[in-house]
C-alpha cells in the first residue's frame, strides 16, 4: 500500500505543478496580446448601404494559439431596435504572428429611417453592443462584451427653407424662388436632388421644382429651388411645400412646409 | 518505543522537533505565497477582494498544514491532511463561481470560463483525499499489526 501511497503522491504533485504552470503561462500570455484598433472608414457600398470598417491588428507575443476569435458587432438605434448585426470570425491568431482582422458593419440607412426620421436632421447617438470571444491555449474561452454610444451626424442637419421669393419668368409665368439650406454632419457625401412642390392656401398646386445636390461630409450647403407658376393669381401668401429628397442611400419625402 | 514508556525529555524533543518541522514548512510556504503575491499584484488592482481570497486561502490551509504537523505520527494527521483537500476542493468552487468568473473593469464586462481547470483541480484534490484516507487505513493498519505482534 506504501508504493501505491507513494505513486499517488509524486503523480498529484506532478499535476499540480503541470497546473499551476499552464495557469501562470496562460496568464503571462494573455499579457502580451496586443490588440491594435485602427482608424474606421466609412463608405457606402454598391447596394447603397453603409459600411463601416474597423480593421483591428492583433501582435500575438504570447506562448499560445489563439484560436476561434470572433467580434461581434450590434448597432441599435434609441429604441434598441437592431439596424445591424455583423461577425467576423479568425479560426486561428498564431503566435508570434501579427493578424490583421477587417471588421465590417453594414447599416441599411432606410432601416434606420423607418423608426425615426429624426435621424436625418438631428444629431444625435447610435448604441453598439460589441462582443470579442476567444480560446486562449485551446482551452480558455474568454469573451470580453462592452456597450458603447457612436455619435451619429445628420446629414440635413439645420435643414431650412427660406423666404419665398417672387419674380418675373416669362410674359405669362412666375418664378418663384426657394432658398434651402443645411449641414451635413453624416460620415458620407450626400449626392441627390430635391424637389419642392407648392400649394397655396386652398391646396391648389402652383407648381413644381428641382435641384441637384451636392454636399461633401462636414460641409454646409446652400442653394435654392426655382419653381415655375402658371397662373400667377393662384399664388397666395400663405400655403403648403411638400419636400422631396431623393438621394443614393435613401428617400424622403413629402416633408410638408407651411409658409407664410 | 512504546509511547507510554518514553520519558517527558524525550516527548517534549519530539514536540519541539515536530513544531520546528511545521515552522520550516509554513516559513517555506509563506515564502513561496510572498514571492507569488508580487507576480499576482497586477491581478488585484484589476479584481476586486483578489488578495483578501488569496490570503484567506493560505492562512487555513497553512493552519491546516500546522496542525498536520504536529499530530504527526498519529491518525489525526491524515485526517488534516484529508481536510486540507476537501478545503481545496470546496474553496475553488465558491471563490471561482463555479468556473465561471465575471468581471467588470472600466465599462467592459470580462467572463472567463476556467470550469476545465476546476474540474483538475477537483480531480486533483480528490486524488489527494483519497490519498489521505489511503494514509490513514495504512497507519491503522500498521497499528494494528503492530499490537498484533506484541500479543
Amino acid at each position: 500500500m506504501k508504493i501505491s501511497i507513494k505513486m499517488i503522491s509524486i503523480a498529484t504533485t506532478f499535476l499540480w505543478l503541470f497546473l499551476i504552470t499552464f495557469c501562470v503561462s496562460v496568464a503571462y500570455s494573455i499579457k502580451d496580446v496586443q490588440f491594435n484598433f485602427e482608424e474606421p472608414n466609412v463608405s457606402v457600398t454598391k447596394k447603397n448601404e453603409l459600411l463601416f470598417s474597423l480593421p483591428i491588428s492583433i501582435f500575438n507575443k504570447g506562448y499560445y494559439n489563439i484560436d476561434s476569435f470572433n467580434l461581434t458587432t450590434k448597432v441599435l438605434d434609441r429604441e434598441s431596435f437592431t439596424l445591424a448585426c455583423q461577425s467576423t470570425f479568425v479560426p486561428v491568431i498564431e503566435k508570434n504572428k501579427r493578424t490583421i482582422v477587417n471588421h465590417t458593419v453594414t447599416v441599411n440607412f432606410n432601416d434606420l429611417l423607418q423608426n425615426s426620421q429624426d435621424y436625418l436632421f438631428n444629431d444625435t447617438e447610435l448604441k453598439l453592443y460589441m462582443i470579442v470571444g476567444m480560446k486562449l491555449a485551446d482551452v480558455i474561452p474568454v469573451q470580453v462584451s462592452t456597450n458603447l454610444s457612436l455619435p451619429w451626424g445628420a446629414p440635413l442637419y439645420n435643414f431650412t427653407i427660406g423666404k419665398i421669393r417672387y419674380g418675373v419668368d416669362n410674359a405669362t409665368r412666375v418664378k418663384a424662388t426657394i432658398p434651402i439650406s443645411f449641414e451635413n454632419h453624416a460620415p458620407f457625401d450626400l449626392n441627390g436632388t430635391v424637389k419642392i412642390k407648392i400649394y397655396n392656401n386652398n391646396d391648389v398646386f402652383l407648381g413644381d421644382g428641382e435641384t441637384s445636390i451636392e454636399a461633401p461630409q462636414g460641409s454646409s450647403y446652400q442653394d435654392y429651388v426655382e419653381v415655375s407658376v402658371k397662373n400667377a393669381e393662384t399664388i397666395s401668401d400663405s400655403g403648403r411645400l411638400e419636400v422631396y429628397i431623393q438621394t443614393s442611400l435613401f428617400s424622403y419625402g413629402p416633408m410638408v412646409i407651411s409658409y407664410g | 518505543m512504546d509511547e507510554k514508556s518514553i520519558g517527558f525529555k524525550e516527548r517534549l524533543r519530539r514536540i519541539t522537533l515536530k513544531i520546528l518541522k511545521a515552522t520550516i514548512k509554513a516559513a517555506l510556504l509563506y515564502g513561496v505565497y510572498f514571492v507569488l503575491s508580487m507576480f499576482l499584484a497586477p491581478i488585484s488592482d484589476v479584481v476586486p477582494g483578489f488578495q483578501q481570497m488569496v490570503e484567506t486561502f493560505v492562512t487555513v490551509y497553512l493552519f491546516l498544514m500546522i496542525l498536520g504537523e504536529i499530530t504527526s505520527g498519529t491518525v489525526f494527521q491524515h485526517f488534516f491532511g484529508a481536510a486540507k483537500a476537501l478545503f481545496v476542493i470546496l474553496y475553488l468552487i465558491f471563490s471561482l463561481n463555479g468556473g465561471v468568473i465575471t468581471l467588470y473593469f472600466q465599462g467592459a464586462q470580462l467572463m472567463v470560463d476556467i470550469r476545465l481547470f476546476l474540474m483538475v483541480a477537483i480531480l486533483l484534490s480528490l486524488l489527494g483525499f483519497a490519498k489521505s484516507v489511503l494514509q490513514a487505513i495504512n497507519f491503522l493498519n500498521e497499528k494494528a499489526q503492530m499490537e498484533s505482534l506484541k500479543f
